[in-house]
């Protein structure tokens, strides 16, 4: 047998056997719930956030802690309420020093809108830069291995604020272009592609040969229970060199761990790029605040927050609930729910995961519906940024998250989709899918406009 | 060969559809009866935007101006009277902001409305070094800068940290625009909801027919939670930072001395939301507590006698709020005010909201 065969036939034991254990652990966790309610009786549906699932359809939905947190955790959850609202000032101050002198924004929830998504702004109208513009210099040196190398003089991202006094590193602009197309049955639909303009304070244009790439922030809800998916599980569904010959080829992202300078998986922002919670949250305060920590104190004798604080932002995200499905037996959501399985979006947005250890008990072995497999999928030309992020390509991003989506317009008050914003509907979001999601997109637009509709339906109940 | 996305995919939807297809309650209508109950639930609706969100913020626009008019005759005739009379206009607006409070969702979020009015704490630093600049000190100037540089806590410093003859004109230039600044952004945040394309008061009393409130009891349960929320903000994060820190500097409006007034308002705020009436302006509405009697009478009333003991608890606190966490004296009543909200939330979320939702 060829080394290729060897590693198949271990793979499928592992996949089958991980398979297997899930089914058992599901079907038993349906049939307990039945046992001894007699026949006939409701199948509880499985949440989509486990234990830590709430039940709130309203705008304030991701702003709930997890349902099954203990006393102790609860009290440090809203001492990390608390945090994650700290609005930063210019150093020297009594409350919240730190800020700058270089940001985008002056709190996490400035731009992480009710601990959901931002917007596609930026500039200085009333809700200032929403969005953030990550750029890399493709002939320069990383910083840390296999990492984004950045601009000299700019890093890997631009801050377009600065405190008073200061300069900001950029003025950023972002404007949009219509491209408009016709579904076969001759709906015609219109999408929007972002026409970025970065001037530096010279007046000058950011090179051209630099890489760009828009980011509005995603929601920050159940983040803790993607932190705990196993590795494996992880893995299991990877399939980089398409051996399955079903045109889908996820893979994870490897990236770099500043605390302890090893290489694991990515699961956090748009193409995976953070291994962990704690981490996102210090280069956040860091890059998109001016705010030095411990993790990252950039030359700070003394960080501008400490340990507590960067522990107890990083625990707020860990422990928000998610938000349960809207309940309804509309037969439209039903069918949509079929249509999202049969057109293959199911093969990367998972509707099924299983947590295993984390340091927080209530995380632990929890089965949710999270709707992403957290790994890189090549979604087209399209869509593409050009811009590698440790091993994602210029083409590829981390499967989005699902959950909750249908709440965005009651959270926000808008919508927009995707790592630039630039689907205004979920409808729009989908025709973008390109590359490995060309199949299942080709699929979406060939449906009746009717069916089109119900699959729409569907995620709107997520 | 079968690839294992495939399978995992079958096995997934299967499993699914054993779980979460259809099952669970009926959510899609109103609630749940006929025309008769839906007339009902919408005049609830009604008459929480009609009467006491939009009203709110159209006293929040009229004593914005109001403000900016006192703090023009101020820096016309800068004396003690002028001074004491800005003042007093800067705590007259601050009731119809404090108690819209209790719906923090809709324009004033997504629109930037609530930082760019009430952004805490107060870039010192850099505002000293706005009053230092040469910059001129335009109401457009003020509009583009950071919101801690700006809005009811940058005015409030202005007003009140100082002695009359320490406000020099720089000072006032920056004075004059951010209240217009304020007075500008309470007249969006006003139209936002009542006027233009697509009114946000439209899209509520639109409920169950967008996506924002796809149903009558989603718009309901949005009252709730917006009591809920600030509820929970007042007792455990305008109270309990400064209390349980034993921290002056946490208080919010430590400089007018008006935080317990602040509090007692977003509580009042809270009142009106559940009652859907807005008596200081002579309005009476059909409010969730009608909603709630028609099943529990007993619990309609409670209620609506926890929010008012709430506010009671809330004004039993010595004054002012910054000397009283430090004072071991006072420690009962902010425990008693902390718990007395607490109560409220929680017959919100464990008793008012499944009878709403049924």
């Amino acid at each position: 047998m060829t080394r290729t065969g060897e590693t198949e036939t271990g793979d499928l034991y592992k996949f089958f056997g991980s398979l297997f254990v899930l089914i058992s652990m599901v079907t038993a966790l349906l049939f307990a719930a039945c046992d001894g309610e007699g026949s006939g009786d409701e199948i509880p549906p499985i949440r989509a956030g486990g234990d830590t699932s709430v039940e709130n359809r309203t705008s304030f939905a991701f702003e709930e802690p997890a349902a099954n947190l203990s006393e102790e955790s609860f009290e440090k959850h809203a001492q990390g309420d608390i945090t994650f609202g700290d609005v930063f000032v210019t150093p020297p101050a009594v409350v919240n020093p730190g800020l700058g002198p270089l940001f985008n924004n002056v709190s996490c929830e400035s731009c992480h809108i009710k601990n959901g998504r931002g917007l596609p702004e930026f500039g200085n109208t009333g809700l200032r830069s929403l969005a953030l513009v990550r750029i890399s210099d493709p002939g320069g040196t990383p910083d840390v291995p296999g990492g984004n190398p950045p601009v000299e003089g700019l890093g890997n991202q631009i801050q377009d604020h600065a405190t008073f006094g200061f300069e900001p590193e950029a003025d950023v602009t972002l404007e949009w272009e219509e491209v408009s197309g016709t579904y076969p049955d001759g709906t015609p639909y219109s999408l929007r592609r972002p026409l970025l303009t970065i001037i530096l304070p010279g007046g000058e244009p950011l090179g051209s040969n630099y890489l760009t790439s828009v980011r509005v922030p995603p929601p920050v809800i159940g983040l803790g229970l993607l932190e705990a998916i196993p590795e494996e599980v992880i893995l299991a569904a990877a399939d980089p060199g398409d051996e399955d010959g079903d045109g889908i080829s996820g893979r994870p992202n490897m990236v770099w761990n500043n605390i302890t300078s090893t290489t694991e998986i990515g699961r956090f922002g748009r193409k995976a790029s953070a291994p962990n919670l704690r981490q996102q949250a210090a280069t956040a305060y860091s890059e998109d605040m001016g705010v030095s920590s411990p993790d990252i104190p950039g030359g700070d004798p003394v960080p501008e927050i400490d340990e507590e604080t960067l522990d107890l932002t990083t625990f707020y995200t860990q422990t928000l609930a998610v938000p349960l499905r809207a309940q309804t037996d509309d037969p439209d959501v039903v069918k949509g729910e079929g249509l999202f399985f049969d057109l293959g979006c199911s093969q990367c947005h998972l509707s099924l995961l299983e947590t295993g250890d984390h340091e927080l008990p209530e995380l632990r072995n929890q089965v949710i519906q999270p709707f992403t497999d957290l790994l890189l999928h090549d979604m087209g030309e399209g869509l593409a940024d050009h811009r590698p992020d440790f091993q994602a390509t210029g083409r590829e991003w981390r499967t989005a998250p699902l959950w909750a989506i249908g709440l965005t317009v009651t959270v926000l008050g808008l919508q927009n989709y995707l790592h630039d914003g630039r689907a205004r509907t979920l409808e729009e979001a989908i025709l973008w899918h390109g590359g490995e999601a060309e199949n299942a997109k080709d699929g979406f637009m060939s449906l009746p406009g009717e069916e089109r509709g119900k699959l729409i339906k569907f995620l709107q109940s997520l | 060969m079968v690839s294992k996305k495939r399978i995992l995919s079958i096995v997934f939807s299967v499993l699914f559809f054993l779980s979460c297809g259809g099952g669970g309650s009926d959510d899609s209508g109103g609630g749940g009866g006929g025309g008769n109950n839906d007339e009902f639930l919408q005049r609830i609706i009604d008459d929480y935007v009609d009467n006491v969100v939009i009203p709110t913020y159209d006293l929040l626009r009229e004593r914005s101006t109001a403000l900016r008019e006192a703090c023009e005759d101020l820096e016309a005739d800068p004396t003690e009277e002028n001074l004491d009379a800005a003042r007093q206009a800067w705590f007259a607006a601050r009731i119809p902001w404090e108690q819209s409070e209790a719906w923090l969702f809709g324009p004033v979020d997504f629109k930037g409305h609530d930082p760019a009015l009430d952004s805490w704490p107060v870039n010192r630093t850099d505002l000293d070094a706005v009053l230092e600049s040469d910059n001129e000190l335009t109401e457009q100037f003020v509009r583009n800068l950071d919101p801690t540089l700006k809005g009811f806590h940058t005015a409030e410093y202005l007003l009140f940290a100082f002695e009359v003859d320490e406000l020099g004109s720089r000072e006032f230039e920056y004075l004059i625009s951010v209240v217009r600044d304020i007075e500008s952004t309470a007249e969006e945040l006003y139209t936002d909801w009542a006027e233009g394309d697509e009114p946000f008061g439209e899209i509520m009393k639109g409920a169950g027919n967008n996506a924002v409130f796809p149903s009558q009891v989603s718009a309901l349960e949005q009252i709730i939670e917006g009591m809920s929320i600030i509820l929970d903000e007042v007792a455990n994060g305008k109270i309990a930072e400064p209390f349980d820190n034993q921290d002056v500097e946490a208080v919010e409006s430590q400089f007018s001395f008006n935080s317990r007034q602040d509090f007692a308002n977003d509580v009042r705020g809270a009142l009106h939301a559940y009652t859907g009436d807005h008596p200081g302006l002579g309005l009476i509405g059909t409010g969730l507590n009608e909603l709630v009697a028609e099943t529990d009478p007993e619990l309609a009333q409670r209620t609506e006698d926890e929010i008012n003991e709430a506010i009671a608890a809330i004004l039993a606190i010595p004054q002012p709020f910054r000397d009283a966490i430090l004072d071991p004296d006072a420690a009962d009543e902010i425990v008693a005010a902390q718990e007395a909200c607490r109560r409220v939330f929680d017959t919100l979320n464990e008793e008012v909201l499944p009878v709403i939702q049924q």
